[in-house]
């Protein structure tokens, strides 16, 4: 029972590490119909950032939640700017041009990160710097609950709900909304198209960012090729959820993050990469519209 | 017994109702138009009848035989050809090359087209000469080997009928085949299409919401209106319902009746 | 048979056998394995083209299918080709035998790797568009890791191509000769097949798939078809592969292999043999010539692809072919 309580607090950390990026491939789908594969790397370029940030600051030898939040900070307005260059000039010069190009420019995107990433940052894997002492702080159940995962449960938390909130309640977010229903008709309505697509890559690479982070401190060794498969997975977990739904996100990130962790700690952890890929392949023959997608009809 | 006989076809899409109770029955060798503003229908029923879509209710035989459900591919060896509103062609192929692929692409591929054996390039020649036989026929000869995409507007039209003509159907349906045109090239169309109807013994339904072009063509005239046949029989009576005038002249004032 | 093409026969022949025997003798063995290398690049390269640029089906998982390839064929040599040949080596020379062997080895891989695409192909194909390619993407990291799971066949240390119980068999086969001939094969085979009238079956899918549904093409089962014979020979190529370098590991089939494929048909042009061809070529020779820029390959490599697809994104020949496809294909284009 014990045991159990521990995977599924371990599934729910992870979970929400994949959710947090699979709000960014499903935000952008929604607004672009396009499968922005560059994505995963801007949560590794979130998490080197971090690090490096960490280092100049001086942040490393100071452990707290300032020194968290200021890296926070730094890392987001890093990854926000890389998603908004992204979008400028590899995507936005190809609207319009079918759905084939997009996709493939995304995916030499994603390489370029990768192996750009490798040059930058070299390729050996860093340490992030435990920028919150860990210590156990709760027992719940009879685990123990380690601050960390405390922390990283609850920043994922409000940036979701401080997500909610924006989509929901701001004005930017009615846009973002109108945009993924029917671009042109949002922008026959006054909406500034262009100015919500630029703002919905900065949101999501922020919250990819965060992610980058809050894996540096629960697992604190990163390397330029971290990206792809977490990368990969959340893409699945957004497909859970119904891509293009942002609660479906959510629930699809914690969902894919519990049944990994249940599957690698009950039956074997050799598979545990394939367990996305099969809950994929499931996914798109039994419901190719995810949890909370609303099924498409083509008008001939 | 009629070659189509559809009843009692309704067609739901979630909470809308695109076609109500449709009672139709075309006899063989005749020309037969579903006339209707906008929106009534029209190009529904054909979809249903070519199993893009199923019904949701009601029944569609065709030569006695049920075919609501089915699957296009058989719908179309059964000997039913479409065009399409909104023009489908291959559009980086060959004027050739759309016709021959309805002439060629159902046959199986396979070893015998790596190999080329005698007898494979005779029956290609065979397809070939019969395609452009067709083009020829519909006045597209000198477009052969040009683009699909690159004809004129027209000639695109007239390619698409050409290529539902390779199939050797025995009904034709024609999704406004004239939409678009100038009161010349309908005329040439009319001409067409009564050629096609008497010369090849075909049986044709043809949708197109202006009436005029269909008055002078068809042995009958079926109206729809919001998904329900409102109208049905010669065109002349037709033309005078009533009814149908409502269902015109309360929408758009252009199309007169 | 028509004098012409067997004359071209002959010719082609003769080609082979030069290439086969004066080639390792002139040049620097380097370059013969970039040679066998572009051959295989360009028979995985032309059977991704069918289903990609000719049936219009994004698929960018088929790695997987070389890797299977490579690993049914290997595991074959290894478990039963190896005792085979030792057998038959007392009847006849053992050259003989290995020439004999080895085209076995290569169908068997290609067959394997077609069984599999069946299983991938008729779930994968109802779907369409972007569902579509990440299915298949999907369907490659599933293959790739259940081998990688697969103790029999090495696991995570890779396969080698040598029999434990009968070690004086060599199970390699480098020969250019035997490369280039599969790669003419397979080319010949998908040109024929697709510049043909039941051929066209295929891009009238790939054009507009209700249409081609409306002229009696069940398009369905054109689109299995296609990936069918796709899977077949990017198997073979797995299995000329794992024969000419000995040694297999998954490593060499996962997404990024399968990303350089799909580069290699877009860059060359969707729906173009010669395109795809052409790219293979340049794109495997080039990395290699170019060694030493070492990490900057990569990065230049997926520089070019982004500027390719931002202002050119028709690839080098679009749907066009170069002649000697229309040489091949005499008789119906």
């Amino acid at each position: 029972m014990e045991n159990l309580l521990e995977q599924l607090l371990n599934g729910i950390q992870w979970g929400s590490i994949y959710a947090l990026i699979a709000l960014g491939y499903t935000m952008v789908y929604g607004v672009l119909k396009l499968i922005n594969f560059a994505h995963g790397e801007v949560y590794m370029v979130g998490a080197m950032v971090g690090y490096y940030a960490a280092g100049f600051l001086g942040v490393a030898d100071a452990p707290s939640i300032g020194a968290l939040l200021i890296v926070l900070l730094a890392s987001m307005v890093a990854c926000g700017l890389l998603g908004a260059l992204i979008e400028r000039i590899a995507y936005r010069p190809l609207r319009g041009a079918g759905r084939l190009a997009p996709l493939i420019t995304a995916i030499g995107v994603s390489l370029l990160l990768q192996n750009a990433g490798q040059l930058v940052f070299g390729a050996d894997p860093k340490f992030f710097p435990p920028l919150i002492r860990s210590e156990a702080a709760l027992r719940i159940g009879g685990i123990a609950v380690s601050n960390i995962q405390i922390v990283v449960l609850v920043t994922a938390i409000l940036l979701m709900g401080g997500l909610q909130y924006v989509v929901r309640r701001t004005r930017f977010g009615r846009a973002m909304r109108a945009v993924s229903y029917d671009a042109p008709a949002a922008a026959l309505m006054g909406v500034p198209v262009d100015r919500v697509i630029l703002g919905t890559f900065v949101l999501g690479s922020c919250l990819a960012a965060a992610a980058g982070i809050l894996v540096g401190l629960s697992n604190p060794k990163i390397d330029p090729l971290m990206g792809l498969m977490p990368g990969l997975k959340a893409f699945v977990a957004a497909v859970l959820g119904g891509i293009g739904s942002i609660p479906g996100a959510m629930l699809g990130g914690i969902l894919l993050g519990v049944i990994e962790t249940l599957v690698t700690g009950y039956l074997s952890s050799t598979y545990r990469d394939a367990i996305a890929f099969v809950i994929l392949v499931l996914i798109l023959l039994y419901r190719p519209t995810g949890l909370f997608g609303a099924p498409q009809t083509e008008k001939v | 017994m009629s070659l189509l006989e559809i009843r009692g076809l309704s067609v739901r899409f979630g909470g809308l109702t695109a076609v109500s109770r449709l009672d139709l029955h075309v006899d063989e060798g005749s020309l037969v138009a579903l006339i209707g503003p906008n929106g009534a229908g029209k190009t529904t029923a054909f979809n249903v009848i070519t199993g893009l879509y199923a019904p949701s209710d009601g029944s569609v035989r065709f030569e006695g035989r049920e075919i609501g459900g089915a699957a296009p591919h058989r719908i179309s060896a059964l000997g039913i050809a479409r065009t399409f509103q909104n023009i489908r062609l291959f559009r980086s192929l060959s004027a050739l090359d759309n016709v021959r692929a309805a002439l060629q692409g159902s046959r199986r591929r396979g070893v015998s087209d790596v190999l080329r054996l005698g007898s494979w390039s005779a029956s290609e020649r065979a397809a070939e000469a019969e395609a452009r036989g067709l083009l020829d026929e519909l006045a597209l000869g000198a477009f052969a080997d040009a683009r699909a995409d690159s004809l004129p507007y027209g000639e695109q039209r007239r390619l698409e009928i050409a290529r539902a003509l390779a199939t050797r159907p025995k009904l034709l349906l024609l999704d406004e085949p004239a939409a678009g045109m100038n009161p010349a090239e309908k005329q040439a169309l009319r001409e067409l299409v009564r050629r096609l109807g008497a010369k090849r013994g075909l049986t044709i339904v043809l949708i197109d919401h202006d009436v005029s072009f269909v008055m002078n063509l068809s042995d009958r005239v079926a109206v729809l209106d919001h998904g329900e046949k409102i109208a049905d029989g010669a065109p002349e009576a037709v033309r005078r319902d009533p009814l149908v005038i409502e269902a015109y002249l309360g929408r758009d004032g252009e199309d007169e009746a | 048979m028509r004098v012409r093409s067997l004359a071209g026969a002959v010719a082609a022949l003769g080609a082979l056998v030069l290439i086969d025997q004066i080639a390792p003798r002139l040049l620097n063995p380097y370059f013969v394995t970039i040679l066998s290398r572009i051959g295989i690049a360009v028979i995985a390269a032309v059977s991704l083209q069918l289903v990609n640029g000719f049936t219009g089906q994004f698929s960018i998982g088929h790695a997987g299918f070389m890797a299977i390839g490579a690993y049914a064929s290997a595991a074959l040599s290894v478990f039963a080709g190896a005792e085979g040949l030792e057998l038959a080596a007392t009847f006849v020379p053992i050259s003989v035998a290995r020439v004999a062997y080895f085209p076995l080895a290569l169908v068997f891989g290609g067959l394997a790797a077609a069984v599999v695409g069946i299983f991938v192909a008729v779930p994968a194909l109802r779907l369409r568009g972007d569902y579509l390619a990440i299915a298949t993407l999907g369907a490659g990291e599933i293959i790739r890791i259940a081998i990688l799971n697969i103790d029999a066949v090495g696991g995570a240390r890779g396969f080698s191509l040598a029999s434990s119980a009968h070690p004086a068999v060599d199970l390699r086969f480098e020969g250019l000769g035997g490369v280039f001939a599969v790669a003419a094969l397979t080319v010949l085979a998908i040109a024929r097949l697709v510049y043909s009238g039941g051929g066209l079956a295929f891009r009238a899918v790939r054009e507009d798939e209700t249409a081609a549904e409306s002229i009696g093409i069940a398009t369905t089962r054109v689109k299995v078809e296609a990936f069918l014979v796709a899977s077949f020979f990017a198997g073979v190529a797995g299995a000329l592969f794992a024969h000419s370098e000995g040694y297999i590991h998954t490593n060499s089939f996962g997404f990024v292999r399968s990303f350089e494929l799909v580069v290699f048909v877009v860059l060359g042009g969707l729906g173009s043999i010669s395109g795809a061809i052409l790219a293979a070529a340049t794109l495997t020779a080039a990395p290699e010539l170019l060694r030493g820029l070492g990490d900057w390959r990569m990065v230049l490599y997926s520089l070019l692809l982004i500027a390719m697809m931002l202002s050119r994104p028709q690839g080098l020949l679009g749907q066009r072919e170069l002649w000697p496809i229309s040489l091949l294909t005499r008789g119906s284009r």
